[in-house]
């Protein structure tokens, strides 16, 4: 048996980039509760079209919690308020009925709202590409055990690996610091073999380059690791800034 | 010259050399708590103390102008993270969770540190460059204990003490953010250590603020005697 739920929606509007965006409210009526976040919004855009309004415009794609896609803030939290769970798989039965949820955009001089919820994260792919290459040689595939991994490391590689960059930790951060995303970036290719050749060059790059974008700056106040979706931790952090630290040292 | 390379730096730069001034800072911190606690022992133990000090001069002139450029960096680029940092999210959000172990502390961090600017201004005047043979040093048996009797009279009023024992506070907050942050942003990071740290770092905050004001506490409790 479903149950359904009424809900008050205050919902970021915003036409375009340089549109000042305001709060609209409206009324999500009936909602089952077994239904995720954004499929509660789809109802209320269904509604809006048949009204001939401008439905509410968010990101999503994968709607399975992988792609990292989707991302708003809820209630004064990236991805609502369950730990370790995107925006995409949190359901509709957290909520109380007749709740009023806030909704708004990933705040950040590096996002730009470019509509209503939708922000422009493309900072995030500058900061990957700055991260450069990684040397390797081609010819037919090795025989897997020819390059050994302990163990630890290859768990570590993979937690980091984990990151979806869905902007979560920036929206967050009081700064607006993009530490944890560089953090897990740098550190899932540091910690394998296949990273060590250019990880001096590639953390110096990648940190010039989250300057660059305009993000803030890490006062350790570890609001990232409690709102990432998918539970990246702050020793990454510490990873990179010991790289970084080294790699300035030896320029 | 000292700005264009300070502001040059990368974030995780001037978070470092905060960090590292901030253990110079600690280091002082300590040492100052260290000199203090010599009241405990009488005021010929504290006065002499103060006096050795004293003269160690011409060399002391060079550790204190370094330790004010310490001082004047740590201040600079916290000032400036702080400045970089707000303008990070021009567009505040309606709704705001403080989540994560440290929000408070850290946010706390450019508010305590206004407190101890101003703390030690009025320390420096009110202890560093006082008349330590003036009529501030007589206690009430109508004699001169030198630097001794300064910080006694001063503690023996109680909004003075009460002052005090407010910055204290703030430098207590300041470091039980601090101290941990200091190991965070010089990379260090392990899954058994850290956790141990970070209470370390809330447990020495407390304490250097306790033993800090137990001076004034003492004066006021009267377990200070003249002696
Ligand atoms: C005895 C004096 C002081 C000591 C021992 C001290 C120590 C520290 C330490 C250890 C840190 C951590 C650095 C890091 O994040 O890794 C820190 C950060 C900070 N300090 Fe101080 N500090 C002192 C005075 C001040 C003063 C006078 C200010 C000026 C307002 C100040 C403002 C800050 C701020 C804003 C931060 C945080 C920077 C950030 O995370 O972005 N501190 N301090
Ligand atoms: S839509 Fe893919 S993670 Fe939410």
């Amino acid at each position: 048996m479903s149950n359904t739920i009424n809900l008050t929606l205050h919902i970021w509007r915003q036409k375009n980039l340089n549109d000042k965006g305001r709060f609209e409210v409206y009324k999500a009526a009936d909602i089952d509760t077994d239904m995720s976040f954004l499929e509660m919004l789809d109802v209320v855009n269904e509604r809006l079209t048949k009204e001939g309004k401008e439905p509410i415009a968010f990101d999503h794609d994968c709607r399975e919690g992988i792609c990292g896609m989707c991302a708003g803030v809820v209630n004064g939290r990236p991805h609502g308020h369950l730990p370790q769970t995107t925006l995409c798989q949190l359901h509709l039965r957290h909520f109380k009925d007749n709740e009023t949820i806030v909704i708004e955009p990933l705040r950040s001089k590096a996002f730009p709202v470019v509509k209503d919820l939708v922000v422009d994260r493309s900072a995030f792919d500058r900061i990957i590409a700055s991260g450069g290459f990684i040397s390797v040689k081609t010819g037919a595939a090795p025989e897997a055990h020819t390059v050994p991994i302990r163990r630890e490391n290859a768990e570590l590689a993979m937690d980091a690996a984990a990151c979806i960059g869905c902007g979560a930790c920036v929206a967050a951060c009081p700064n607006a610091s993009a530490m944890l995303f560089v953090g897990a970036k740098v550190s899932h290719i540091k910690l394998l073999p296949q990273g060590q050749i250019e990880a001096q060059e590639r953390v110096r790059k990648m940190v010039a380059q989250m300057d660059k974008e305009g993000f803030g700056n890490c006062s350790n106040a570890y609001a990232c690791e409690a709102a990432c979706p998918k539970g990246i931790s702050v020793s990454t952090i510490a990873r990179m800034n010991k790289e970084y630290f080294a790699a300035k040292l030896t320029e | 010259m000292v700005c264009p390379f300070l502001c040059a730096q990368s974030s995780i730069q001037k978070k470092q050399i905060t960090a590292v001034t901030g253990l110079f800072l600690i280091l002082f911190v300590l040492g100052h708590l260290a000199g203090n606690l010599f009241i405990y022992l009488g005021h010929e133990a504290f006065n002499g103390y103060a006096q050795k000090l004293a003269g160690l001069r011409p060399g002391l002139y060079l550790v204190e102008t370094v330790l004010l450029l310490i001082f004047l960096i740590h201040l600079y680029l916290t000032a400036l993270l702080v400045w970089e940092n707000r303008q990070a999210r021009p567009v505040a959000y309606r709704q705001w969770q403080m989540i994560g172990e440290h929000s408070i502390a850290s946010r706390l961090m450019p508010w305590t540190g206004t407190v101890i600017i101003a703390f030690v201004v009025w320390h420096l005047r009110d202890f560093t460059f006082a008349d330590g043979d003036g009529p501030r040093s007589i206690l009430s048996d109508g004699q001169s204990y030198g630097l001794y009797g300064v910080v006694y009279n001063a503690f023996a009023d109680p909004w003075h003490s009460a002052l005090y024992i407010l910055a204290m506070a703030a430098l207590g907050f300041h470091l039980s953010h601090g101290i941990q942050s200091f190991a965070q942003t010089l990379g260090f990071y392990h899954p058994r250590y850290t956790p141990l740290i970070r209470k370390m770092s809330n447990g020495l905050g407390l304490l250097i603020a306790l033993a800090y004001s137990s001076i004034p506490a003492a004066v006021a409790l009267g377990c200070l005697a003249v002696r």
